[in-house]
């Protein structure tokens, strides 16, 4: 049974394969934007030698793992959505397959397409390029994986949310469009937690936006204490089981209010 | 081909306009949302910008105001390029579709045909409201005597930064005529160039800025005509006709780049399948 999900994975992973330029645009783009942030940042700390603790190398490495990440981390967001709106979904359901894995496995195929055919050389340019840091320790960069896969596993299942709703409302750009947005601000992918307002950081630890993002990006730093960590990855676990608990019952609603129109 | 007055012209724009709001108010709720949706896309970078600032008050001697002000041309200049090119942007897909072949058997210009057939509301108006809240915001506090002259040219560079991304995207356009997929390499060279040109493009190394000078102008949509108003010491090392040469920028370029299209549409063959012929 599980064979079957392997080789969805495998058909994603090789679907992938056919856009050539779509994937050197996404190489080329991610090394781009590390580029100009890290300019923007030099510029910032020309006149201080260290914000709050923490160095120009340290905020560097930050912004070239946040846009590795965030290259790791582009999903098929319109990929239920399509199938809803075409109809396609009503075959897909008849499968003797759980409609859900079948998503999961399509993403988890895209995703290990991008790791090793996207961020492996983008990661090489940056280390030449950008004289990024080497992982804190050895351990660190073990947690810094796990971490990191969690982090990807709350964004998934995040978005699964969202996907889902075109259950009700067909069209999903705009809200697939104001999620990327709160993601992109509140997770501390574009400016780290600890350059925020008080206010604004305790509302971002709140939420399981910081997991995305931050809390990866932290370790690898070495800027959570290591008794601290595996609270941490729990805290990413958590929230984890509850996005997907809330996808879990949003898809059995979904799947009962399920209207094809022809197809 | 026949000859229109301009009073037809302009009849026969607005009857265009009057269709695509029609097909805008068809759907008010999705079409809200999807304002909505680039309102928030836009304002990434901005509030980026503004949690930065916040707690580094300047970088480079830029404070937040002076920043933002920077920002706010290419919001409105491209807020206007969507509302009278998005024909042009979207004219690759025109090409594919064969749609481009029905504009071709009507007896009026086909540059004004792609003109007025297509504007993308929700884009003008999310850009737009990103803009204009920053110009609010901005334009009286960062020390601008706002006298007729500087009015004048605020509205001239603000039409000269909407020629210049006009010409990048129909430079694009071009390649569809030759069968060249173009899409990818502008979004990336169009779009990256409009975040570098967010900051001061004193921020980054010479290599960049000559870039954003000589091949994507894009320092000539904010950074020279905010330099005009601020006068801020990075401007120190450009030449001061710069900030005068915006409006001759985006004519000349708009122009070298339509005779291009001339070339193109003469050697154009049709695809042949007319999806929605």
């Amino acid at each position: 049974m599980s064979r079957a999900y392997l080789e969805l994975a495998k058909k994603s992973f090789q679907n992938n394969l056919v856009y050539r330029a779509e994937y050197l645009a996404g190489v080329l783009n991610a090394v781009v934007m590390i580029f100009v942030n890290i300019s923007i940042w030099r510029a910032i700390y020309e006149e201080e030698g260290a914000l709050e603790g923490v160095q120009f190398k340290m905020m560097a490495t930050y912004v070239v793992l946040s846009f590795l990440l965030q290259t790791l981390y582009v999903m098929d967001e319109y990929f239920v959505e399509v199938k809803v709106r075409s109809g396609l979904i009503s075959s897909d359901l008849l499968k003797p397959i759980s409609f859900r894995l079948f998503v999961f496995s399509n993403t988890i195929g895209t995703m290990i397409f991008r790791l090793l055919l996207q961020l492996s050389p983008a990661l090489l340019l940056s280390i030449v390029l950008f004289q990024m840091l080497p992982p804190f320790s050895v351990t660190m960069t073990l947690y810094f994986a796990i971490s990191a896969l969690l982090g990807f596993l709350v964004l998934y299942n995040l978005n699964f949310l969202v996907w889902i709703s075109s259950f009700w409302f067909y069209w999903t750009f705009s809200l697939v469009t104001i999620k990327d947005a709160a993601v992109l601000i509140f997770s501390g992918a574009l400016v780290p937690v600890w350059f925020m307002p008080d206010w604004l950081a305790d509302f971002v630890e709140a939420t399981p936006f910081a997991s995305i993002y931050s809390t990866p990006i932290r370790i690898y730093l070495g800027m959570i204490p290591e008794n601290e960590i595996v609270t941490g990855l729990l805290v990413q676990v958590l929230w984890v089981v509850i996005l997907g608990l809330a996808g879990a019952v949003l898809w059995h609603r979904a799947s009962r209010k399920l209207c094809v129109q022809g197809g | 081909m026949i000859k229109h007055t301009l009073w037809e012209k302009t009849a026969l724009f607005f009857r265009y306009s009057h269709l695509n709001m029609k097909l805008v108010l068809e759907y008010k709720l999705n079409r809200s949302l999807i304002t909505l949706a680039i309102f928030c896309r836009e304002m990434i970078s901005v509030v980026v910008m503004v949690l930065i600032l916040l707690r580094f008050l300047h970088i480079r001697g830029w404070d937040l105001h002076e920043l933002l002000f920077l920002y706010s041309f290419l919001f409105l200049s491209y807020s206007l390029f969507v509302f009278l090119f998005a024909g042009i942007r979207d004219f690759d897909g025109m090409v594919h579709s064969g749609e481009f072949d029905r504009l071709l058997t009507r007896p009026i210009g086909l540059m004004f045909q792609i003109i007025s057939a297509r504007i993308d509301f929700p884009a003008t108006l999310g850009h737009g409201i990103v803009g204009v809240v920053l110009f609010l915001n901005t334009a009286f506090s960062v020390g601008i005597d706002w006298t007729w002259q500087n009015a004048l040219y605020y509205i001239l560079v603000i039409l000269g930064g909407t020629m210049i991304q006009a010409s990048i995207f129909l430079l694009s356009a071009c390649f569809s005529f030759w069968t060249i997929k173009t899409e990818n390499m502008r979004n990336l060279l169009f779009f990256n160039s409009r975040r570098i040109a967010g900051y001061p493009i004193t921020f980054y190394p010479m290599l960049i800025q000559k870039l954003l000078i000589f091949v994507v102008p894009f320092s000539f949509v904010n950074y020279f005509p905010s330099q005009f108003f601020l006068r801020k010491d990075d401007f120190a090392p450009f030449w001061e006709g710069y900030l005068y040469l915006t409006p001759v920028v985006g004519i000349v370029l708009f122009f070298l780049v339509y005779l291009i299209w001339r070339k193109g549409v003469r050697s154009y063959t049709s695809t042949g399948n007319s999806m929605f012929g």
